[in-house]
């Protein structure tokens, strides 16, 4: 289970975001370079069709997999009162056959994105991360060395954190507050409720840039 | 045992005293019982084997269970199923309680991941479980070599499929290096088991590792695919038995 918040930072404002974050977090930055392969079942698999993402990081001297599967959201008046998504995940590390042991079993190709760009991983209240990112498609199968931004000029950042079912509220209520600390930068919400770029976005980045984030937003 | 192969056999178990465990994965053969023809699998065989193993000085450790099970495509359309993997095989192995192995034996694939992925299989609901295999039994310390001894067993019965040895050689994880001292050391052990008069024998057939992109440096996938084939013929052998008794 996780919870996750998302939202967009026009690319002129990430440096003052990664200015916000190294004090927020404590932490150094990581590197971030994730090809990601969405597949879905074939049609006569299964009685539904069914979703997983293989995930390579492509950071690392040699690419290492993670096999991904991102389920439901949280249901009913109590989820959609709270301004984070809650809902189930599951990680696994896999050898590097995944994408043939997929293909094998029946999956197929529904697209496939790069992302790059950095994270925080940290420790407030609950561990979270952060991951400040361009999503990038792929010209061509696979072809990672030749992707383009999907958006240009805009960023996606998002929040997640491990949760359970004992814990998820003061998870969610930790994440809601550290969202809080952003809000000038860039309002974060659940996937999919579209918020756009804030306006006080140029006037927060400046301010961050010009003292290197000592200013109190 | 003649004397020649005591001397043999006295080196082999001696070969390192302080037993240095290879540094990396040490390298393992697994042999499955082959009755003879007429004859069945039996506990009593099972005692037999694993008190040769304790007459040539192994030393009983505890125990062991690996898993294997059979996954089954969950399809709309039965008519298809030619479309999908023949053998889907999910093992679980005691040296790696963390990890869990999918092997597709006609497409030449194995994968090594987390635990996790076996519910990440529940949740996507395109294969499930159709049988489940348990091979368990007793281990065995002997020089630089360690011995499992076990039953093969369907996991919601105690109905003995098979039994199956595993023989570790902890110094070296090179496949060719090893091939020797492995091949002397079941010259060793043949010659102590024959003398027990069992109605069969073991029996190891190497796979084609290279087929599944593995290299000659041992590793937990090696063993992975090594049960999958031993359990194909296991399957195979109690299949030729029944079609003799039919």
């Amino acid at each position: 289970m996780e919870c996750v918040v998302q939202g967009i930072i026009e690319t002129q404002y990430v440096e003052a975001l990664e200015i916000l974050l190294q004090g927020l977090c404590g932490v150094n930055r990581e590197r971030l370079r994730v090809h990601e392969i969405c597949l879905k079942s074939g049609p006569n698999l299964g009685f539904v069709t069914s979703e997983v993402r293989l995930l390579c990081d492509l950071e690392q001297s040699e690419p290492t997999w993670t096999v991904k599967h991102v389920g439901g959201a949280m249901r009913g008046a109590g989820a959609e009162q709270i301004s984070v998504l809650v809902r189930s995940m599951v990680e696994s590390k896999a050898s590097k056959n995944v994408l043939r042991l997929f293909y094998s079993l029946g999956y197929k190709l529904d697209h496939e994105l790069l992302r790059v760009g950095f994270t925080f991983h940290f420790e407030r209240a609950a561990q979270m991360t952060v991951t400040v990112s361009s999503v990038n498609k792929m010209l061509k199968l696979h072809a990672t060395d030749e992707a383009v931004p999907v958006t240009p000029g805009i960023q996606m950042v998002e929040v997640t954190a491990p949760a359970t079912s004992e814990n998820y509220n003061e998870v969610v209520a930790s994440v809601s507050s550290f969202c809080e600390y952003l809000a000038p930068l860039l309002h974060l919400s659940k996937p999919g409720v579209s918020t756009g770029v804030v306006p006080t976005a140029a006037a927060a980045a400046a301010s961050l840039m010009s003292d290197g984030g000592g200013t109190t937003l | 045992m003649s004397v020649v192969y005591c001397h043999i056999f006295r080196r082999l178990i001696s070969y390192n005293p302080y037993r240095k465990k290879s540094t990396t994965m040490p390298l393992k053969r697994v042999f499955f019982w082959q009755p003879n023809a007429g004859s069945t699998v039996n506990s009593q065989i099972l005692n037999e084997v694993s008190q040769c193993v304790e007459s040539i000085n192994g030393v009983k450790e505890g125990r062991w269970k690996a898993t294997l099970t059979f996954y089954k495509p969950m399809l709309r359309d039965q008519a298809l199923s030619a479309e999908f993997p023949r053998e889907f095989i999910g093992i679980s192995l005691p040296e790696q309680p963390n990890k869990y192995y999918f092997v597709l034996r006609f497409n030449k694939i194995v994968l090594e991941s987390d635990s996790s992925i076996q519910l990440i299989m529940e949740k996507l609901q395109s294969y499930k479980s159709r049988v489940a295999l348990n091979f368990e039994g007793f281990q065995y310390q002997l020089g630089d070599f360690q011995l499992r001894v076990g039953k093969v067993v369907p996991s919601h019965s105690e109905n003995l499929r098979g039994i199956v040895m595993e023989v570790e050689y902890l110094p070296i994880s090179s496949l060719e290096k090893s091939k020797q001292i492995m091949e002397e050391f079941f010259d060793i052990w043949q010659d102590a088991i024959s003398k027990r008069s069992l109605p069969g024998r073991f029996i190891h057939i190497e796979p084609d590792f290279s087929d599944y992109g593995l290299a000659d440096h041992y590793t937990s996938q090696h063993t992975a695919v090594q049960y999958t084939h031993v359990t194909s013929q296991l399957i195979a052998s109690v299949q030729a038995v029944q079609t003799g008794r039919n």
